[in-house]
């Protein structure tokens, strides 16, 4: 697999770092996507957000998890919580003495 | 001198059971032997290696080997560890960076870590009740020029002439390595298990023959296991700092359903052993 451009890589990396830009690239990533610079190729990858489309792209195995997230639209207010997360059914045992 | 009194290496993830709920109750059975076992040992603390996952060290300055320093770390709370303050070990973990320098191994100092999964889980299964020190050390396989398997094995080596040069004298120390075993993330093969690699791996380290494993180099390992099996290096530090250590295949399993060979050991230094 060959590398994404840095200029990817540094995208995913800052807006993890960035709360406010994050919220604001999940509502719409083309003025993020215009600024660091991106080739309309790697937009439309990125775009397209699939496991395909990032590994085609080659993005970070890493940083395609934090791109999913990022693209991901927060919950409706009000919503329910998720089923606990990956360790709930081992967190008795795990954090009983 | 100090003294390390054990090695234990363990997979470093874990995923709701539903559908492996068989295998995932033996993989939970064989972190808590973990747990038993170095209890037992009544360590006065613990060296834990392994990888971070772009969080806290990026592609911006990819920094492969690092230690962390300070005296407090709060894990991220990712992967659904709960986020929690533990103690580190600044003597310790300074001492190992300045004695590490004198073997030629330049390793970073970092004082701001929030230890992701990678750590988090291990030391919920290694002390549920917090009390240990615990220095964390990087060794971070998933960077584009990831440290050699040999360099990983050699630099337990260095840690293990560290305990016993530059610690007190009865300090019992236990070294963890963490994540692994196959498995490819994110990439077109995600989902198989190199069974195979794992089991051979985990005999020969259990049989004395972990400079084996250390010759193999990380591409081979990458090639056989997945770019998720390079977190194997981390066993091999812990390998490296109980040389020619044998022990036990404490679990196995291989759950595509969890993308990965789950698999932990534990190895008895030969001192120890007798």
């Amino acid at each position: 697999m060959t590398a994404a451009p840095y200029r990817v890589h540094k995208l995913i990396q800052d807006l993890m770092r960035d709360p406010a830009r994050a919220a604001a690239f999940a509502q719409d990533p083309e003025p993020t996507f215009n600024a660091f610079g991106l080739a309309e190729p790697e937009k439309a990858l990125l775009r397209d957000g699939s496991p395909g489309a990032l590994h085609a792209l080659g993005v970070h195995p890493n940083l395609q998890m934090k791109y999913a997230r990022l693209r991901a639209k927060p919950p409706p207010a009000g919503a329910a919580p998720g089923g606990g997360g990956p360790l709930a059914a081992y967190l008795d045992r795990l954090t009983r003495a | 001198m100090g003294r390390i009194v054990g090695g234990f290496a363990t997979s470093h993830v874990l995923f709701p059971p539903t559908g492996v709920e068989a295998q995932a109750g033996r993989v939970l059975d064989g972190m808590m032997e973990m747990r038993a076992r170095i209890q037992a040992l009544k360590p006065d603390l613990v060296v834990l290696a392994g990888s971070d996952h772009l969080n806290n060290f990026s592609l911006a300055m990819q920094v492969t080997l690092a230690v962390g320093v300070a005296d407090t770390f709060t894990t991220l709370g990712d992967g659904g560890a709960p986020s929690v303050t533990f103690r580190g070990h600044r003597p310790f973990a300074e001492g190992f960076v300045r004695h590490a320098g004198r073997r030629d191994f330049d390793l970073v100092q970092a004082e701001e870590l929030r230890p992701d999964h990678g750590m988090a889980i291990p030391r919920l299964v290694i002390d549920p009740e917090n009390v240990l020190p615990i220095v964390p050390l990087y060794i971070n396989c998933n960077m584009p020029a990831p440290p050699s398997p040999g360099r990983c094995y050699r630099l337990g080596g260095v840690l293990k002439e560290f305990v016993e040069t530059g610690r007190p004298a009865g300090e019992r120390v236990v070294v963890v390595g963490t994540g692994g075993l196959s498995h490819w993330l994110c990439l077109p093969e995600q989902g198989k298990v190199a069974a195979e690699f794992d089991l051979d791996f985990i005999d020969r380290m259990v049989g004395g023959r972990s400079e084996e494993l250390a010759a193999l180099s990380a591409e081979h390992i990458e090639t056989a296991s997945g770019n998720g099996g390079l977190e194997l290096t981390a066993w091999l530090f812990m390998a490296g700092a109980v040389p020619k250590a044998r022990g036990e295949k404490l679990y196995y399993e291989p759950i595509p359903e969890w993308i990965s060979g789950m698999g932990g050991v534990s190895l008895t230094p030969i001192d120890v052993a007798g």
